[in-house]
Order: C-alpha cells, then sequence, then structure tokens
C-alpha cells in the first residue's frame, strides 16, 4: 500500500486516511488493526485531550460525546479583544476515531492524539479561516476538505450523483462492506490526494492546515524514532532480537485529507529538522487558560445537515447501518426498510393515509433504485427517493412534505450519549451541583419539578430566584418561570412571588460545560456573559432590556458597568423603537426597585430616556403602516408614564405639545392620529365633538381620506373605546362609512376593521351590535342569523392553515 | 401541419433507440424494449459513445436538471403504478412522458389528450357502427382507443393534461390501473381484456391548472407522483435552449447555430423573472405568467428565423426583446410593466458593469411598450 513508509533502521509507519463518522472507515480501521497489529495507534485530534482518552473508551461511556475545548485568551495572545474561544469534536458510536481508540484499549496497544493542541491550531489559523470561522459552534471536524473542491463537483457531474456525499455512500460506504481493506484504503487515498491537488494551497495555509501537519508529522518522527531500532539502547539488542525481526509498527489515523500532506513530510527525508518544530515552543498558548472536557452530545447537534458539524449526514440512519454491520448481509438494504416502516408509521399516526401497500412501493422504488444506479444495496438516498416518490400524494410543496420531514428528523436520529461516572466536570458543574443542594433542590428527579418563591419577603428565595434567572441567561434548558413579575415585557408587576419550574436533563450539564470557558461558577459565567453581550450592545432598549436582567439575576458587580452604558447609550440612540424599549424596560423596574432593594437611581434613566422620546415623537407622524402597534403602544406608553406624578409636570407639557405638533403634519398617518384624539379626549384636552369632527374630516374628505378612516378607528379604539358608547355619534358615522364604501373596499379595509374591533369585550362588541341594528330599525335577534357557510370555504381554510403551518415551520 | 414538421420521438431518435438496444445487456422487465438502464441512458445521455453498424453514435443528454427524478419515473413504470408528472408548464413534463414511452414501448403516439370534452369512448374503446349493426357486438366491431391499446399490446399509454377532463372520466382509469382488467359488456364472456405485461399509464397535469378537476384520492393512490420542477441554474437552462434551438433548426434546415451569449442572456431574464431575485440580488416583482424554459427556446427560436429569413443570418437583439414582449404579455398586460421594471433595475445596472451584449439589450427597451 502507498500509505505503509518503512525505514530499514526505524519503525514501520502506516497512513490510514479516514472519513469521519464512517461506518465503512469504521469497519476497515478495525480489520486493518487485527490484521496488522500495530504497536501504537496514532489519531488526528489536539493533544491536549489526552487525558480524555481513557474515559472515552471507558464501557460506561456511550457515544454521542463531543470533547469541548475551550480557550480564553487573557493574555490577547489572539486579539485585543481578549475573548473567549470554543469548538467540538464530536463522536458517534461508529466513529473510525472512536473505533481506533477502543481497539487500542482492547488490545493493549499504546495510543494517543497527535494534533497540536487546540490554543495553538487557533494561533496557527488566519482571523476567520479554520477554527477561527465566526460561528456559532465551530467543529474540530475538517472533513469539508473532502467535499469543496472543484473536482468533486465535476465528478458528481461525470458519475450522476447529486453531490458529495451520494458519491461517498456509493462508492465508499456501501462498497466498504465487502472490499479489502487495502483495495478499499488505496482507493480513498487516490480520492483524498485529488481533493488535495484541487484545493489552493493558500487556503491549507489560511485555515492552518499545514501548521498542524507538520506538527503531526513531528509526533510520528518522535514516536518512530523512540521505538525504532536506532532509539533502542545497544545493551538491550539482545532481548529485543525478536523485537528486531519484528519491527516496531505504528498506526497513523487522520482525516483523508491530511493523509497525503503527511506522507509527504514523512517521505523527505529531513526527519530531524521535522521533530525540532516540537522543541520550538515560541507561539505556544498558555496551557492554563485551555481546558477539554467531555460532554454528552445530541444525534441532532452530530448530524451535518444541522449546519455547524462537517461529519457525514444521517448520524441516525447510520447508525441503524452500524448496528447492523457483522449481524447481517445486508446492512443498508435492512436499514432502509426499517425507516420505511418506521417513517410510514409516523406518517400513518399524523394523517391516515398511508396504506402497507404504500410500503410495498416505496421499498420496490428503494431497491429498484439501487439497482438500476449499480448500488450493491440501497442507501441514503434511494430511501430519501422511495419516501418522495410512494409516500407523498399530489404535488410536491410545504404543505404535502410532511413524509420528508418525519424522514428526515428519523434519519438524524434522537438522544444524547453519556459518559461514565469517572469523567472529570469543569468547576461550573460541581458548582451547579452545589446550589441545587444548598436551595433543595430535587435534581434526580424525572419529572418536572415547581417551586414558589416570595422573592420581596424572604432572602433565600431571592437567591435562589437569582440562580434561576442565571440559568436562563446561561441558556440552559433547566428552569422556565410560569409566574412573576416581568421586567422585560413590563408585565405583572403586581405579583409579589415567581413560580418556576425546572427539570434536570442530559442537556443541562451539556449546556453548562458549553459555557464553562466564561467562568467556574454560575454566577461568574452570567457576569462574564453580560460583559460579552454589552460589548456588542449598540441599541438602548436592548442595552436597557439587558439592565433588567442583571437586576434579576442579581449581579450587583455588573450593575453599574450596564447602567452606565444604558446612559451613554440613551444618548446616543436615536432610534424611537430602541428608545420606547428602553422606557418599557426601565419603567417598570423603577417602579420595582424599592422592592428589590436597589440603590441604584433608575428613575434618572427614566426621566432622560423619557425625554428623548418624546423629542423623537414628532418625527414619528409618517409611519410605514407595519410600525403602527409599536408606534401606538409607545404614544400610549408615554401617556401614562408622564402623567403619574408631579416629577413629571415638565414631560407632560413636552409630550401634549409633541402630539400637537403631529397632528398638524399633513402627512400622518391616520391610524395614528386616532391614536392621538382618543388620548386627547381621555385626557380632557378635547371634547367627543371635536373627536367627531376630526372623523368627519376623514369620512368627508377624497375617496383616499375616506379609506382611512377604519385606520383612524382603529387607533382610536385603542385609545378610546368609551367614545363609541357616548352619544352614539361615532357609531352613526361608522355606520355611514359602511355605506360610503364598495364591496371590494370594504374586503380590503377588513383586517383594518377586525383590528379596531379586538379592543372591545365580547360583552362590548354584542353592544355595539344592538346599537347598530337600532340604527336601522332592525332588533338584536335579526342580526343573529346568518347564511349559512359552504364546506368548501372551511376545506379551503384548512388548506390554508396547513400551507401557512407549512411555511413557518420552514422558516 | 405541426405534426408533420415534428417526428415522433422514437423517430427522431431512432438510431440513438436502435444502437441502444443492440448493445443491452441488462435485463428487460416483460414487454420492454430497453432495459432501465438503457432507458436512463436514452435520457440522461452515455458518456460512452455506442458501436454501432460501424458507426459511433453519441446518445446525448435530453432531460437536464434532476437525474434522481428520471431514475424514480423508470423504476415507477416498472412497478404496479402509474406515473403522474405534475408541475408548471415548460418544465418538459410531456418531453419526459414522450421520451419514457419511446424507450420503453417503442411508440411515444399512444396517447389520450385531456380536455373538458375528453369521454371515456376517447380512453377505453368505441365501435364502428357499421360494423356492429351488421355483425352485432365483437372484436372486430371494436375501435380500440389509447387505453385499450396500451393493455393490449403491453404498451405505455400517454395520458396528456389529465386534471382537464372531469373527474368521473378521469375516475373509468381506477378499475383498468388496480385490477389491469377491462371488462367490455357487450362482448359477454369475451368481454374481459387482460393487460399485457409492459402496460401502463403516465400521466401529467399542470399545476397552475390546479382545481380545475383535481384528481379524486382514490386515483391519486394508483400513482406515483413527480413534482417537475423548472431548471434550478442558468448555466443549464442556457445549455437547454442551445441544444433545442440547434435542433429545431436542424429540423427545419436553419443553417445557422445558436449564440452562446445570446442564450445566457435570455436564460438569466427568464431564471430571474421566474425566481424574483437577480443574480446581483435586486429584488423584482414577478410576472404572474409562468417565465418557462419552454417559452425561452421559443422566443429565441422565433429570433433566430426572423434573423436568418430577414438579417443576413444574424441574431438581432431588438427582435429578440420583441419576441420576450410577445411572450410575457401574451396573458396578462401587468406581466410587461414588471418585464420594463426588470430592464430599469437588472439589466441597466448589468448593462453597466458588464457592457457588450448587455448594453445592447438595454438599448432595446425602447420596444418594451
Ligand atoms: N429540464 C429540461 N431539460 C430539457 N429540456 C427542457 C427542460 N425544461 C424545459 N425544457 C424544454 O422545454 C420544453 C418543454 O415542453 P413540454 O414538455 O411541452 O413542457 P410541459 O409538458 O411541462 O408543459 C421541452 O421540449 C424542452 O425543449
Ligand atoms: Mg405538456
Amino acid at each position: 500500500m502507498e500509505t505503509i513508509l518503512r525505514r530499514e533502521e526505524m519503525a514501520e509507519i502506516m497512513l490510514l486516511p479516514i472519513r469521519h463518522h464512517s461506518p465503512a472507515c469504521s469497519l476497515q480501521i478495525k480489520k486493518m488493526i487485527e490484521s496488522w497489529k500495530p504497536s501504537s495507534i496514532l489519531v488526528e485530534g489536539p493533544e491536549n485531550a489526552n487525558s480524555l482518552r481513557e474515559i472515552m473508551v471507558h464501557e460506561e461511556t456511550r457515544a454521542p460525546f463531543a470533547i469541548y475545548y475551550s480557550y480564553h485568551d487573557r493574555e490577547g495572545k489572539l486579539s485585543k479583544e481578549k475573548a473567549y474561544y470554543k469548538c467540538y469534536y464530536p463522536f458517534l458510536e461508529y466513529s473510525p476515531e472512536l473505533t481506533a481508540l477502543r481497539e487500542a484499549k482492547k488490545r493493549g496497544m499504546e495510543a494517543a492524539f497527535i494534533d497540536l493542541p487546540y490554543g495553538d491550531i487557533l494561533a496557527a489559523s488566519r482571523e476567520g479561516k479554520g477554527l477561527l470561522k465566526d460561528e456559532e459552534k465551530n467543529s474540530y471536524n475538517d472533513d469539508y476538505l473532502l467535499s469543496r473542491n472543484t473536482y468533486i463537483k465535476r465528478l458528481c457531474e461525470k458519475t450522476g450523483l447529486r453531490n458529495f456525499d451520494e458519491f461517498w455512500e456509493k462508492y465508499f460506504e456501501i462498497n466498504g462492506l465487502y472490499e479489502e481493506g487495502d483495495v478499499w484504503f488505496s482507493h480513498l487515498f487516490t480520492y483524498c490526494s485529488l481533493a488535495r491537488e484541487n484545493t489552493p494551497p493558500e487556503s491549507m495555509e489560511e485555515d492552518g492546515c499545514l501548521k498542524r501537519e507538520a506538527h503531526m508529522a513531528a509526533k510520528i518522527i518522535q514516536c518512530a524514532m523512540a521505538h525504532g531500532a536506532k532509539g533502542r539502547a545497544e545493551e538491550r539488542w539482545e532481548e529485543d532480537l525478536m523485537a528486531w525481526m519484528d519491527p516496531y509498527r505504528i498506526l497513523v489515523i487522520t482525516g483523508g485529507f491530511h493523509t497525503p500532506g503527511i506522507r509527504e513530510r514523512l517521505a523527505d527525508g529531513r526527519w530531524e529538522e521535522t521533530k525540532r518544530l516540537l522543541d520550538n515552543p515560541s507561539a505556544r498558548i498558555p496551557k492554563e487558560d485551555q481546558s477539554v472536557y467531555l460532554m454528552p452530545y445530541s444525534m441532532e447537534a452530530a448530524d451535518a445537515l444541522n449546519g455547524y458539524a462537517s461529519g457525514m449526514p444521517f448520524a441516525g440512519f447510520y447508525q441503524k447501518v452500524w448496528e447492523g454491520i457483522g449481524e447481517m448481509d445486508a446492512p443498508y438494504e435492512k436499514a432502509v426498510l426499517d425507516m420505511l416502516v418506521s417513517a410510514g408509521k409516523e406518517v400513518r399516526k399524523k394523517e391516515g393515509y398511508l396504506s402497507t401497500y404504500d410500503e410495498i412501493c416505496a421499498w420496490q422504488m428503494a431497491k429498484g433504485l439501487g439497482e438500476l444506479r449499480s448500488k450493491p444495496q440501497p442507501g441514503a438516498y434511494e430511501l430519501l427517493d422511495a419516501v418522495l416518490s410512494s409516500y407523498i400524494k399530489g404535488e410536491y410543496n410545504i404543505a404535502s412534505a410532511m413524509p420528508m420531514l418525519v424522514l428526515k428528523k428519523q434519519m438524524t436520529g434522537r438522544g444524547m450519549g453519556s459518559l461514565c461516572p469517572l469523567a472529570d466536570v469543569p468547576p461550573i458543574l460541581h458548582d451547579f451541583e452545589m446550589r441545587c443542594k444548598a436551595f433543595g433542590l430535587k435534581v434526580r428527579s424525572t419529572s418536572e419539578m415547581e417551586t414558589v418563591l416570595s422573592i420581596f419577603s424572604s432572602r433565600k428565595h431571592r437567591n435562589e430566584s437569582m440562580f434561576f434567572h442565571q440559568m436562563v441567561f446561561l441558556g440552559t434548558p433547566f428552569a422556565r418561570r410560569v409566574k412573576g413579575p416581568n421586567l422585560q415585557q413590563g408585565k405583572d408587576k403586581n405579583l409579589i412571588r415567581e413560580t418556576w419550574k425546572y427539570k434536570w436533563s442530559a442537556e443541562v450539564p451539556a449546556a453548562l460545560i458549553d459555557v464553562s470557558v466564561h467562568g467556574a461558577t454560575i454566577e461568574e459565567a452570567a457576569a462574564s456573559l453580560v460583559g460579552e453581550r454589552l460589548k456588542g450592545e449598540t441599541g438602548a432598549g436592548r442595552a436597557a432590556v439587558l439592565l433588567t436582567q442583571v437586576f434579576e439575576m442579581g449581579l450587583s458587580g455588573q450593575l453599574e458597568a450596564v447602567y452606565e452604558r444604558v446612559q451613554e447609550l440613551i444618548v446616543q440612540d436615536t432610534d424611537f423603537y430602541s428608545m420606547a424599549e428602553a422606557v418599557k424596560a426601565l419603567t417598570m423596574m423603577e417602579e420595582l426597585s424599592g422592592l428589590y432593594g436597589s440603590a441604584l437611581e433608575i428613575s434618572r434613566l427614566l426621566l432622560e430616556s423619557v425625554r428623548k422620546l418624546i423629542g423623537l415623537l414628532p418625527s414619528m407622524a409618517g409611519i410605514k403602516e407595519e410600525n403602527l402597534p409599536s408606534c401606538m403602544d409607545a404614544v400610549k406608553m408615554l401617556y401614562q408614564i408622564t402623567g403619574k406624578g408631579s416629577d413629571m409636570e415638565q414631560e407632560k407639557e413636552a409630550y401634549f405639545g409633541a402630539l400637537d405638533e403631529m397632528c398638524r403634519d399633513e402627512g400622518i398617518h391616520a391610524g395614528l392620529h386616532g391614536c392621538i384624539w382618543g388620548i386627547l379626549y381621555g385626557s380632557g384636552r378635547e371634547t367627543a365633538i371635536e373627536v367627531e369632527k376630526a372623523c368627519l374630516g376623514y369620512l368627508t374628505g377624497t375617496r383616499g381620506q375616506l379609506l382611512q378612516t377604519a385606520v383612524f378607528f382603529r387607533g382610536l379604539f385603542y385609545t378610546a373605546k368609551d367614545l363609541i358608547f357616548i352619544g352614539g355619534k361615532i357609531l352613526e358615522m361608522l355606520d355611514d362609512f359602511f355605506g360610503k364604501v364598495e364591496e371590494n373596499e370594504f374586503m380590503e379595509l377588513l383586517p383594518q376593521l377586525r383590528m379596531a374591533f379586538t379592543y372591545f369585550t365580547p360583552g362590548e362588541t354584542d353592544k355595539i351590535a344592538k346599537m347598530a341594528a337600532g340604527l336601522h330599525g332592525k332588533g338584536r335577534e335579526d342580526i343573529l342569523y346568518r347564511k349559512e357557510i359552504l364546506p368548501e370555504w372551511y376545506a379551503y381554510g384548512r388548506e390554508l392553515d396547513a400551507y401557512a403551518r407549512g411555511h413557518m415551520h420552514k422558516a | 401541419m405541426q405534426e408533420s414538421i415534428k417526428p415522433p420521438v422514437e423517430v427522431k431518435y431512432k438510431e440513438e433507440l436502435d444502437a441502444l438496444k443492440s448493445n443491452d445487456t441488462g435485463r428487460c422487465p416483460e414487454n420492454w424494449r430497453l432495459s432501465p438502464k438503457a432507458v436512463r441512458a436514452f435520457i440522461l445521455g452515455s458518456t460512452q459513445p455506442i458501436e454501432y453498424n460501424g458507426k459511433e453514435v453519441r446518445v446525448e443528454k435530453k432531460y437536464y436538471g434532476n437525474d434522481a427524478l428520471v431514475e424514480r419515473c423508470i423504476v415507477t413504470l416498472a412497478g404496479n403504478r402509474g406515473l403522474m408528472l405534475v408541475g408548471e408548464p415548460g418544465t418538459a413534463k410531456t418531453m419526459l412522458s414522450e421520451l419514457l414511452s419511446a424507450a420503453i414501448s417503442g411508440v411515444s403516439t399512444n396517447t389520450i389528450q385531456g380536455t373538458a370534452g375528453t369521454t371515456e369512448d376517447m380512453i377505453k374503446y368505441s365501435w364502428n357502427y357499421a360494423l356492429l349493426l351488421a355483425k352485432g357486438p365483437s372484436r372486430e366491431a371494436l375501435v380500440p382507443a389509447p387505453l385499450y391499446i396500451g393493455m393490449e399490446k403491453g404498451i405505455l399509454t400517454r395520458f396528456e393534461e389529465i386534471t382537464r377532463t372531469p373527474a368521473e372520466i378521469q375516475d373509468s382509469l381506477i378499475s383498468v390501473m388496480s385490477d389491469k382488467i377491462l371488462n367490455v359488456p357487450e362482448l359477454g364472456e369475451q368481454g374481459f381484456l387482460f393487460a399485457r405485461p409492459g402496460f401502463n399509464v403516465i400521466g401529467t397535469a399542470n399545476t397552475r391548472d390546479k382545481g380545475v378537476n383535481e384528481m379524486s384520492s382514490a386515483l391519486k393512490r394508483r400513482f406515483n407522483f413527480e413534482t417537475v420542477m423548472p431548471v434550478r441554474e442558468v448555466a443549464v437552462e442556457k445549455q437547454i435552449i442551445l441544444n433545442e434551438v440547434n435542433k429545431l433548426a436542424k429540423e427545419s434546415n436553419v443553417h445557422m447555430k445558436a449564440d452562446e451569449d445570446v442564450a445566457e442572456l435570455l436564460a438569466s431574464t427568464y431564471h430571474e423573472l421566474r425566481e424574483g431575485v437577480s443574480s446581483y440580488g435586486h429584488r423584482i416583482d414577478k410576472p404572474a405568467a409562468v417565465m418557462s424554459t419552454a417559452e425561452a427556446v421559443s422566443v429565441y427560436y422565433q429570433t433566430m428565423l426572423t434573423g436568418y429569413y430577414y438579417g443576413e443570418k444574424r441574431m438581432s437583439v431588438d427582435c429578440l426583446v420583441q419576441n420576450l414582449v410577445g411572450a410575457v404579455s401574451k396573458e396578462n398586460k401587468e406581466d410587461l410593466g414588471k418585464v420594463r421594471e426588470y430592464f430599469n433595475t437588472v439589466v441597466k445596472d448589468k448593462s453597466g458593469k458588464e457592457g457588450g451584449l448587455w448594453k445592447q439589450y438595454y438599448d432595446a427597451r425602447k420596444w418594451l411598450k
């Protein structure tokens, strides 16, 4: 095989290319280890994870799990930002690397990870490239190198396959079950060499690929020189005679893309030079600022289709295949059939139309396609095609796509792995357990627990609430508040207790490990995340919301910094809606700050932001339709705030001045206009007569103005719905308005009118209807009967609903 | 007249079909002329030319954009269910159905054309009344229609635009497709026609016709559906235009080759108007009419003919725009406004940045009236 390097005075080295998450690779690796019997197995993977190998191969550890690498750049070695970095290296039950490590343990072989430590990989990568890519989740897997090149694109066109994954499945996965190891690996090596030749060298430099390969080569050389014949002491020569005849064998397992690169380095004969790379600690990233942990991982997250990982797609499907390997002759066929049946079952449960005959047809389709495409067995793509053609009746669109969604979910798989009890966990998890104990939380229960906290009267309860809030802020799926004052939405301020529900699950530690780079305790991590969040905040609104969160979390150390930032942003921010959000968040905080026992001067912030918002108000007259609700909200909120006490007297005048100015604006939005008239009426500044006059202005105006009456009413009823019951004039006008518009115009205005009447309670609408009937000399009963509605209309409505739901699902 | 100019697929591609047959080593489903793999090669092209009669025959790719769909169609037809191709007009449903029939059964003309006036007679059989009166009901007096013919010979029956026929007429297919037996009550004991292997039905339905005569769910169950989408990539659409236009030109003895750049221009226009977004990222209002590839081919070909006969064998961009106007404003006048808007934004920017043909195209906007 091309990948075996022999040096007579040294050890024998075999380089095997792999693809992450490939069952066939796993199988082939296993066979190769059996037959070649290496002494040592070296695996691609940051070497700072070597301490975790023991736990990874422990029999109580279940995949999927991931190695979680993190680095806090305290010394600013990577950038001035001194940022936090993290990445994942996920393993599935059938990951070849895991298989190799397990085999090594079983056979008492040595094993090691040989890639650069995580921090050094970061240091070797260019900004925004490789593991420095600006993504939510970075994966150490770099299989994308195998699939994103110009060569594979042409190859797929030539072979009539739709993408690299289908190509891979056909030629490497399914064939991998039958082919001899050396044939299979040499095909793979050829493919990888071609992929590499078609990748620009700059990009290999940029994402740190070349530096990593140099390091891995150095590690291999180090191992070879330590164990090879030359490395042995003369006097032990005789004892080692057997070993001399039977050379030390090193099996190296790396992502296929790297194999040719490493091979080239090892073949160049400059071993000493390469090995010296290991002595040069110049670019070294401090060890103490990096950490590695194992964490349970989910199938969903491991599935390449979910965006961040770059292993193989359809993790659940290949899991099934893997389980069948060795058990039966045709594991692919079996997996396809199983999934056709299980997807069929679920589809039937959801919609009920699917028959056994459909399943038979689908199975025939999968097999027929397999044959037509010259695949030894049908695979993932035949499965997808079979469901598409046999389970979906009629046109394929968002409304009919359910069976495909069901199938894809099943192909992704579900569930999480778990770690053996020996697994080391980051300090933040210990902190979590301690705190739960301190608060007497039942975290061993599998059902959801509830607890009610008197946050203003019990210090202990307040502390517990702070803990819950911190957990929520950290994005862990542990606790949720179901009742209680809501500072962010300005709701339920009269509640004095919070009700929380909480439940422990395997996802909680996973989520905590995920944020462990930010601190050793829950509180510390929350505080550090607040700092991060604050750096990116440019709007007063979001910053004020953050302030309320810090407040709830009781992070007193952070309060001042956030407070100052909010203050700054109130001055800078000129976005009306952002300011309105700030006012909303601050209002409730101000009211409750006494109860929460805060010393911050929220009222000053509030006053400043109210002033700013009033100042911005006049420019809002000509808003767009979609902004009407939030703008009306803000106008009403300002009315309530400025009417509250004597210290707002000045602002109150400014507010009404602003309203005045808006009303004089020719281009004022009719809805906003109605809303303002309602306020003027409610505050006693204008009489009902004046409001009616304004309304008449629209009614008797040009056609365009007339049609605006509907939205005017919407605004008016939002702030002063009682007007409709007084004197009856407004109702008459509404009636008059209906008389004036044409049917098609009416249909167009209907949404606005509907909105206008949502502000009334059912009792009120009843009363209005009666009054309206009276206008036409009819009684209440006369309007209760309507023409029947055709069943087709309902059917159409249902279809429309399904379509909309499908759309939202997709989004 | 159109018919005589356009030969059926099995005639047009006789050589390819014969060559494939002579080299076919695959197993054929009963009564199929070619094996599934050879059918695939006929529609999707083969990488190597085939030796036939001492000649090298190239099998060209005829349907672009979705190989997997063609493969599913072939497997469906070898099974127990019919094949229903649904999609917007101009997505090559008819073309696919003809290609499949020609390759599988050797004929593409055993076809029912669905219209509001289609009756059961036109699907199953009718009678020769003179014979009927003279001899009474007998096989001789029976005039078979495409479904009967398909069953009797073991070949495919094509049903075009099935949703245009009244629902109760469509439903007369149900029993035949599930039991593979057609009963002719007038013939008594002899009146049972059992379908020979090889028989199946390919239907096409236009999704823009939807709601006209929605298929019953009982009928739907007898078919595997394939939704045919417009081509996704400009490069592919351009390739289709070039191929189709060159083929048309050859058939009509027009000695002129299609121009790559013009084809690309037209493909971009159709693609962008269909998707509602340009390659530069402009958002465009989509015309209500279908912007199909078939339409693009026809716009190109008309322009080419004009150029050939009246314009010194050159394509004129002015003429192209005139034909484009004719095509889009056929159904609805508002669409023309949208195309004008497209010229004023996208074409304008492209003319500035790319110049050349795009500039000529932009200058021809005066025809967008
Ligand atoms: N994907 C495609 N591949 C090849 N040709 C296509 C494709 N899409 C459209 N065409 C061209 O457009 C024509 C489509 O016409 P037709 O089959 O009548 O469409 P439909 O029956 O869907 O309305 C074809 O004859 C072909 O020239
Ligand atoms: Mg058609």
